[in-house]
C-alpha cells in the first residue's frame, strides 16, 4: 500500500480535476494564442526601451547622491572640531607639585582661554587674586578644572 | 494497395521552443495553443477569478517566452508554465489586494445530470476551492500540480525547486487539510 493509498481519497482527486474545468472550456484558445504572439511582437521592444533609459539614468543619479553625501560627510568631518578638547595640563596632572608660581599662572591662563566651560572658574580665579593662592590651592584649583 | 500516407510528425515542446528562440511567431502560437487549457485550469485551481483567468493566461506566456532562457528543461514546459502562473496569480492578487471571493456562478458547478448531482458537485468544489485557498502556497501548488494535472512528485519537485519527499509531504499535509474542511 503506498502512501497515495494511505491519504489519498478518490473523491477529492475526482474534485480537483474538475476544479477550473469550466474556466478552461471557456478560454478562446485561439484568440488568447493571438494576442500573446501580439504582445510578444510589440511589448519587448518598448520594455527594452524603457529600461534602457532607465536604469541608467536611476544609476547615474545614484552615484551622484552617494558622492555627495560622502562628500558632506567628510567636509563635515574636516571643519567640526572634535567635541573634546584637550585640556592644556590635563597630562600633567602628577607633576603639578614641580611647577613654579609663573607656570602655574601661566597653565591656568592657558585654562582660561581653552573652552567657555572654564571662563567661569577662570573669572573666579581672576577676583580672588592668583598671586594669593598657594600651590596646594593652586593644584585643587587645577585638578577641579581637569574634571 | 496504396502507400499509406506519412503521418505529420507532431513537434514536440523543445522544437517549438527552438523555433520560437530563432524567431518562429507560429512556434510560439502554436505552444500557447496547446498549454492555455491546462493552464487556465491550474489557475482557476489555484484561486483566479473566471473572469481574470484570460488576462492570468496571456501574461503568463507573455512571461514564459521572456524568461525562455531560465527554462533547461529541468521539467515539462507545461509545468514550468504553471510554476510562472502562481507567480503570476500570486502578483495579481497582490495588486489588487481584494478579498479573495470565491465565484458562485457556474465554473464551480458541473454542467451535466440531474439538479440534484449538480448541486452536490458544485458544492463539493466549492468547498475545495475554498480549503485551497486557505493552504499555504507550496501546498496548493503541490496538491493541483499532482491531483488536477496528474503530475509525478519528480516532475513537481522539479518545477518548484524541491525534492521528491517534500513535495510528497506537502502533497500530504494538504490532502489531510482539505479533507478536514470539506467533511
Amino acid at each position: 500500500m503506498n502512501d497515495d493509498a494511505t491519504l489519498h481519497d478518490a473523491k477529492l482527486q475526482e474534485v480537483a480535476r474538475r476544479l477550473g474545468a469550466h474556466a478552461a472550456e471557456r478560454l478562446d484558445v485561439e484568440r488568447t494564442a493571438q494576442a500573446v504572439v501580439a504582445r510578444l511582437r510589440t511589448e519587448p521592444r518598448a520594455q527594452v526601451r524603457v529600461l534602457g533609459w532607465i536604469r541608467p539614468e536611476w544609476l547615474r543619479i545614484a552615484a551622484a547622491v552617494v558622492l555627495l553625501v560622502g562628500a558632506g560627510v567628510v567636509a563635515l568631518n574636516v571643519r567640526m572640531p572634535p567635541h573634546t578638547t584637550p585640556v592644556p595640563g590635563a597630562t600633567v596632572g602628577g607633576e603639578l607639585g614641580e611647577l613654579s608660581r609663573d607656570e602655574l599662572r601661566e597653565l591656568l591662563e592657558a585654562v582660561g582661554q581653552s573652552g567657555e566651560g572654564s571662563e567661569q572658574q577662570a573669572a573666579s580665579a581672576q577676583d580672588v587674586g592668583l598671586e594669593d593662592l598657594s600651590a596646594p590651592q593652586l593644584r585643587a584649583l587645577l585638578e577641579s578644572l581637569e574634571g | 494497395m496504396p502507400p499509406a500516407e506519412p503521418v505529420a510528425a507532431v513537434p514536440t515542446d523543445a522544437a517549438l521552443i527552438a523555433a520560437w528562440h530563432g524567431g518562429d511567431e507560429p512556434a510560439a502560437a502554436e505552444l500557447v495553443r496547446r498549454h492555455a487549457r491546462a493552464l487556465a485550469r491550474f489557475l482557476a485551481g489555484a484561486g483566479a477569478l473566471e473572469a481574470d483567468v484570460d488576462d492570468l493566461v496571456q501574461e503568463t506566456f507573455i512571461r514564459a517566452f521572456r524568461g525562455l532562457a531560465r527554462f533547461r528543461g529541468q521539467c515539462r514546459f507545461r509545468t514550468w508554465l504553471m510554476t510562472i502562473g502562481g507567480n503570476v496569480l500570486k502578483d495579481a492578487h497582490r495588486r489588487s489586494r481584494r478579498a479573495r471571493v470565491v465565484p458562485l456562478g457556474d465554473d464551480l458547478q458541473a454542467t451535466d445530470g440531474d439538479p440534484h448531482e449538480r448541486a452536490v458537485a458544485g458544492e463539493a468544489e466549492r468547498r475545495l476551492a475554498a480549503g485551497l485557498e486557505r493552504l499555504p502556497r507550496m501546498q496548493r501548488e503541490v496538491f493541483l500540480l499532482r491531483a488536477q494535472q496528474g503530475l509525478e512528485y519528480e516532475e513537481i519537485a522539479a518545477a518548484l525547486g524541491t525534492t521528491p519527499g517534500a513535495a510528497r509531504v506537502h502533497y500530504h499535509h494538504a490532502v489531510k487539510r482539505l479533507k478536514e474542511h470539506m467533511k
